[in-house]
């Protein structure tokens, strides 16, 4: 499956499902494992089949008790939870996880989009929170952030992506050996990218971690302190490296 | 001078004024009548006593002769006998024969039958001067004819009516007086409470609805005026109320159907190849984004102006302003507009952080997206004492008419029709000033739009030793070029 994925990829089109993967196909051969658990059919058949459709192996659960149960007993890459569960809900059963001393990163997905919804989930043990209804775009791009967060080392304090390199103490960027000069924002918004390179990161998400704002921000300002990155990051040099991905965001990727 | 024009164009002053004038019209024509009655009958009966005397003397005249009518006379005439009588008897040739009159008196008026003079040298006890009114006779004697003058001291008479007249006069001022001032309660209950039902519907067009006219007396006509005006109110709120859920509905309902018509898109754009296909289809995701938007922001509002005050918290207003400045005052600079922010230190204030940042971000976006040119200034500083936002741009500003209109929900004005928007940023912006109370104006910024955000004084938690003495600094941001050694906020990593 993974094979036929990576075929249809070889088009030369970037965008999120290739790109997610492409990441399976380089990480390991075996395909990243999902739990989704999710009452409502029509919601879960729609994630099961985007998901698998995206090269994941994707298990379901259409209750707490069911999805409970095979948290606690397989293993698991990422686990999609749902807020609103027959049976123990979402945030019991997260608590029951992390009690488990499971570390599987969770995504929460829930109707409810408050910001006290959101910080009791996160309360709970989730590591990311996502209301209903959203982009699947959106989903994978969170999705695969979590996976690779799960797997990297925490807190750098040197990235480097291709020949641009940044020193979080120094609070230097360079580029192809050359230093790059950026406002603290600016900083941050790069070191967002930097510890996301080569995923798609949505304008949500950075908002909500580089600004950590939780809102529709009406216009494009997002691309607009892209854009002013980019004049700094790429217009001095001959390859450009950060890419607009169409209808799902941006992203660093060296490789192209 | 505006204000005594408005107090003279009152229905209050003219319901006064003219319950003054028929009060006082009535009260003088019975003060007229009581005043010609009155003095009349004084007068008739000093002349009903002079017919009285004269008959008297010429009974003791026929009776007794010239010699008797003396005698009589001079008894009429002794002070003790009548108080105001005046009498005198005199022969042909003029000598005085009897009476309290010297001589015949020369400055007499006549008057059909009577005479009326003043006269100063009277022989009697109580006074020397008397005004009298009198009757001349002839005494038709044997020999010689002699001249009899009967009257009386009309001078109390006289005096009886001015009092009379000074009375009714202060009288007539004193009803006057109170009719002014009765006219005055009288009109002034009923323009109250008129004027209380006017204000409640000038609240409720500046957009509260939940305002109520006070039904005090349910019975007179002024109670089922304001009984009708607020059955005619619920009326309206249900259906404004309606009207707001269905589109809160459509918004909820729809937004998952969209959601999943995006997704196919773009689980579809996957397997195209061919360019015009797939912009066909990228457009598509386009439009269905920005109905997403536009059904968020309308949930948004809803949310908003439900929000309670369970989420306040005390926030530092200018960390706040900072943040959205940071985030949006980059779009006025690649606009090429002047982006100005002037933050007085210190203020904070109770409320719902995320909301009052969205509020203030919408101010801001919505000023910089109508300014074609000139400056976004954005101000945090102390209103009267209360922490407020003040967001001014030098775009084409609102019409006066249209200020109320711009903070409703889909509203846009006509020249604003075909730049993007949904139509819902200041809706945003007025919900959540509605759910914390705060104060909304939209002023004229000569030119441009000035919009005052600022917070009510319950929730005003100015920081101590901050007052509004204190000279807003102003601190245009130029942005430095080379700021990348600032050190970066503790918390720069949250993923």
């Amino acid at each position: 499956m993974n094979a036929s994925m990576t075929e249809v990829r070889s088009s030369g089109r970037s965008d999120t499902a290739d790109l997610l993967a492409q990441k399976r196909a380089q990480q390991t051969d075996s395909a990243m494992r999902v739990l989704v658990i999710e009452d409502d059919k029509d919601a879960a058949d729609y994630l099961v089949k985007g998901l698998r459709e995206s090269g994941y192996t994707v298990d379901h659960a259409a209750d707490g008790r069911d999805g409970l149960f095979l948290a606690l007993s397989e293993p698991y890459d990422v686990m999609v939870v749902d807020r609103m569960l027959p049976g123990p809900d979402g945030l019991s059963i997260v608590e029951s996880v992390r009690k488990a001393a499971i570390p599987t990163p969770v995504l929460f997905l829930s109707a409810l989009g408050e910001v006290e919804d959101r910080v009791a989930g996160l309360k709970a043990g989730g590591d990311d929170y996502l209301a209903k209804p959203f982009a699947f775009s959106e989903l994978l791009a969170r999705i695969e952030a979590l996976l690779r967060r799960s797997g990297a080392v925490p807190e750098n304090t040197f990235l480097k992506v291709g020949d641009l390199e940044m020193d979080l103490l120094a609070r230097k960027v360079t580029r192809q050996g050359k230093r790059v000069y950026l406002h603290p924002r600016e900083f941050r918004l790069l070191e967002y990218l930097m510890r996301h390179a080569g995923q798609v990161v949505t304008r949500t998400m950075l908002l909500e971690n580089v600004w950590e704002y939780h809102f529709d921000p009406q216009t494009n300002v997002i691309d607009v302190h892209i854009s002013r990155l980019r004049q700094k990051i790429d217009k001095p040099f001959d390859k450009p490296i950060l890419q607009t991905v169409r209808g799902a965001g941006y992203k660093l990727d060296p490789a192209t | 001078m505006k204000r005594l024009a408005g107090i003279l164009s009152s229905i209050t002053f003219k319901l006064a004024l003219i319950y003054t004038l028929i009060f006082g019209v009535s009260v003088g024509v019975l003060f007229y009548f009581v005043y010609f009655s009155t003095t009349g009958f004084v007068v008739q009966q000093k002349e009903a006593a002079i017919e009285a005397d004269v008959t008297g003397f010429q009974e003791t005249f026929e009776r007794s002769g010239v010699t008797g009518l003396i005698i009589a006379v001079n008894r009429r005439a002794s002070p003790g006998t009548n108080r105001d009588g005046i009498y005198l008897l005199v022969d042909s040739v003029g000598n005085t024969l009897a009476g309290n009159l010297r001589s015949w008196p020369r400055n007499a008026v006549a008057d059909d039958l009577w005479v009326n003079f003043t006269i100063n040298d009277l022989r009697r006890a109580e006074a020397e001067t008397a005004d009298v009114r009198a009757k001349q006779y002839v005494v038709q004697g044997g020999q010689q004819n002699y001249m009899l003058l009967v009257g009386r001291d009309v001078r109390d008479a006289r005096e009886f009516r001015s009092r009379l007249l000074d009375s009714l006069n202060v009288g007539l001022a004193i009803t006057l007086a109170l009719g002014v001032f009765g006219g005055l309660i009288f009109s002034s209950t009923i323009m109250r409470r008129i004027a209380a039902i006017t204000r409640t519907c000038r609240r409720i067009m500046s957009g509260d609805l939940s305002q109520r006219v006070a039904v005090s007396r349910q019975n007179d006509e002024l109670g089922q005026l304001s009984l009708s005006i607020n059955a005619m109110l619920d009326q309206i709120e249900r259906l404004m109320n309606g009207m707001r859920q269905v589109s809160d509905n459509v918004a909820h309902d729809l937004r998952t159907p969209l959601t999943r018509l995006r997704s196919r898109l773009e689980s579809a754009l996957r397997h195209m190849d061919n360019p015009a296909e797939r912009e066909t289809i990228e457009g598509a995701i386009a439009d269905a984004d920005s109905l997403l938007a536009t059904f968020a922001a309308l949930l948004r509002i809803a949310r908003a102006e439900a929000g309670s005050q369970r989420n306040f918290v005390d926030i530092n207003l200018n960390a706040l302003a900072e943040e959205v400045v940071d985030l949006y005052g980059p779009l006025a600079e690649e606009k090429g507009l002047e982006f100005v922010t002037q933050f007085d230190e210190g203020l904070t204030a109770r409320g719902d952080p995320n909301l009052i940042a969205q509020a203030l971000a919408n101010l801001i976006d919505n000023a910089v997206k109508y300014t074609q040119k000139g400056a976004v200034t954005v101000a945090l500083s102390q209103i009267e004492g209360r922490p407020a936002f003040v967001v001014a741009d030098t775009g084409p500003g609102v019409p006066e008419a249209y200020r109320g209109k711009v903070l409703e929900r889909l509203f846009r004005l006509e020249q604003s029709r075909t730049s993007p928007g949904s139509g819902l940023g200041l809706s945003l912006v007025a919900a959540v000033a509605k759910s914390h109370g705060l104060d909304l104006r939209l002023e004229d910024n000569m030119p441009g739009l000035r919009v005052v955000l600022r917070f009510p004084a319950h929730l005003a938690t100015v920081g101590e030793g901050k007052g509004d003495a204190k000279a807003p600094k102003p601190q245009a941001k130029p942005r430095p070029e080379a700021a990348s050694e600032t050190k970066p906020p503790a918390d720069a990593q949250a993923a």
